[in-house]
């Protein structure tokens, strides 16, 4: 008898398999047969999956009170448990004949199994990303603080044990909330820190008479660390609001005029919620944004919404970043928000949803009523 | 928490379990009891006819045909191990790609009851 279920070798599987016509083979209940419930049927959905999971690269994620994913480099699949009512044997590989010599071609069946395990791709997890990473802000000004713990601190590692979701959505979760590694720990900066570093930058691009499409990394770097700001966040910063030239060989950052904007936008505004008359914001946005830089109020798309109190327009804060990732949240959030969206106001809110096996106009249909009453009227949509 | 789900096997050389697949359920004499380990259930024969490859399983009285599968999604067979004291993962358990399951031999037709020859009515034994 095989002590090591790995290596079982007399089972059969393979004269089973190629059983000609005109031949027989005795099937019987393996010597070993029992429930062995440390046997698993896992169904895979493609050969995709199949690949990572022959060569190793497949783990299962979650906490104890979650139901378990299985995660790929780069997918998620949630596990559902499918029993059936047929009697499905389970028939191991190798040749009965040689450990239990017999007369005739002999087949053995080790197990009866209850069913097997569906993969169901399904959407990373990640809002519980954005709750664990508020939890400590990282301010410029931290390391002279006393407070030196890691509680509230969580590493890659930390991260792959508490999150549901692949590698790779993983990586693009942190991109999206433009985490930043510190010291092994993975931090927001809170938004203060992030105000001062892009001003002095931008102020220093005013001294230092440097070209905002074209600033030199190393030379960034080392005035602002004199400056005493901690380089790993200055390039956080280059990279959350500029983008990457690699000319010859210096490292050249070309400044976004759009995310500036849009930055500065907030910083009027204040965090979500805060509202104040549409003249005074443009008027006050006007002072905060560079010179020259074109801005309008269309880059505010996803940012902003307007209301209109008595005879005057309102604008307020209300930015898709900080909303929930899961279609239900989104919805329940955007209708306490406003009973009733026009499309085109709702549709920045909603674009970036993405759910496996469901098209964007399937969301709308699952989580909202769509009223249009008549051809030319734009359609309107509220709560289901 | 993450469990790691090994392969030694690779792409090439995983194993090739099968399943053999019937609705109902084979049920022992009650003086058997539990003592089934080593018994025989019934006899697989296999018969071509035109184009098709058909089987025929044999239990007790009854006679089951079908035909094999070839699974549209395969199945892995996975393993979960304890892990032994004193290793270096936190974790209670890791799970191993053992085998694979590709074809089947499915029973899904209602068994024919072998009462006597020469032929009589079918009687359709029970589910």
């Amino acid at each position: 008898m095989a002590t090591n279920k790995g290596d079982i070798n007399d089972g059969g599987a393979e004269s089973f398999l190629t059983l000609g016509p005109d031949n027989s083979v005795t099937v019987r209940y393996h010597p070993d047969f029992g429930p062995h419930s440390d046997l698993i049927l896992l169904e895979v959905p493609d050969d995709s999956v199949l690949n990572d999971l022959l060569r190793g690269r497949v783990t299962i994620r979650g906490q104890f009170d979650e139901d378990a994913v299985l995660c790929t480099p780069s997918s998620t699949y949630a596990m559902k448990f499918v029993g059936t009512s047929n009697s499905v044997f389970l028939i191991p590989p190798g040749n009965p004949n040689l450990s239990d010599p017999q007369p005739n071609p002999l087949v053995s069946v080790l197990k009866l199994a209850p069913g097997n395990v569906e993969l169901v791709l399904t959407a990373p997890r990640l809002d519980k990303l954005r709750f664990l990473l508020m939890q400590r802000l990282y301010k410029i000004d931290e390391e002279d603080e006393e407070d030196c713990s890691s509680e509230g601190l969580y590493t890659w590692h930390d991260l792959i044990c508490s999150i549901q979701a692949s590698d790779e959505e993983l990586r693009e979760g942190l991109k999206f909330l433009s985490a930043v590694e510190i010291n092994g720990f993975w931090r927001i900066v809170h938004p203060k820190s992030v105000n001062m570093i892009l001003t002095m930058v931008l102020t220093n691009s005013v001294l230092h008479d440097w070209s905002l499409d074209a600033l030199v990394e190393e030379e960034v770097l080392s005035v602002l660390e004199s400056d005493g700001f901690n380089t790993t966040i200055v390039k956080h910063c280059l990279e959350t609001f500029g983008t990457k030239n690699e000319n010859d060989n210096s490292k050249l950052w070309g400044l976004d005029k759009k995310r500036i904007a849009v930055h500065f936008a907030k910083q009027v505004l204040g965090s979500n919620g805060g509202k104040m008359r549409l003249e005074i914001f443009i008027e006050k946005w006007m002072r905060n944004v560079q010179k020259g830089t074109p801005f309008d109020l269309n880059m505010l798309e996803g940012e902003v919404l307007y209301e209109t109190i008595g005879a005057e327009t309102w604008i307020k804060a209300f930015s898709v970043a900080d909303l929930p990732l899961t279609p239900d949240a989104r919805f329940s959030v955007l209708f306490k928000e406003r009973a009733k969206w026009a499309w085109k106001d709702l549709e920045p809110y909603v674009r970036d949803l993405r759910v496996p096996g469901i098209s964007s106009e399937g969301l709308l249909i699952k989580y909202t009523r769509r009223v249009q009453p008549n051809a030319d009227a734009e359609p309107i949509f509220s709560a289901r | 928490m993450e469990i790691k789900v090994k392969c030694n096997c690779g792409v090439e050389n995983c194993s090739e379990w099968a399943i053999l697949e019937l609705q109902g359920v084979v049920e022992s004499q009650p003086s058997i009891a539990n003592q089934i380990r080593g018994l025989e259930i019934g006899r697989l024969c296999c018969s071509s006819s035109s184009s098709q490859v058909n089987y025929t399983f044999t239990v007790g009285y009854h006679e089951l045909s079908g035909t094999k599968v070839s699974l549209k999604k395969p199945l892995l067979v996975l393993k979960k191990n304890k892990q032994e004291e004193g290793s270096v993962s936190n974790n209670e358990v890791d799970l191993e790609v053992i085998g694979i399951i590709r074809h089947k031999i499915l029973f899904k037709n209602r068994p024919k009851a072998i009462i006597s020859r020469p032929q009589v009515k079918d009687k359709k034994a029970s589910d």
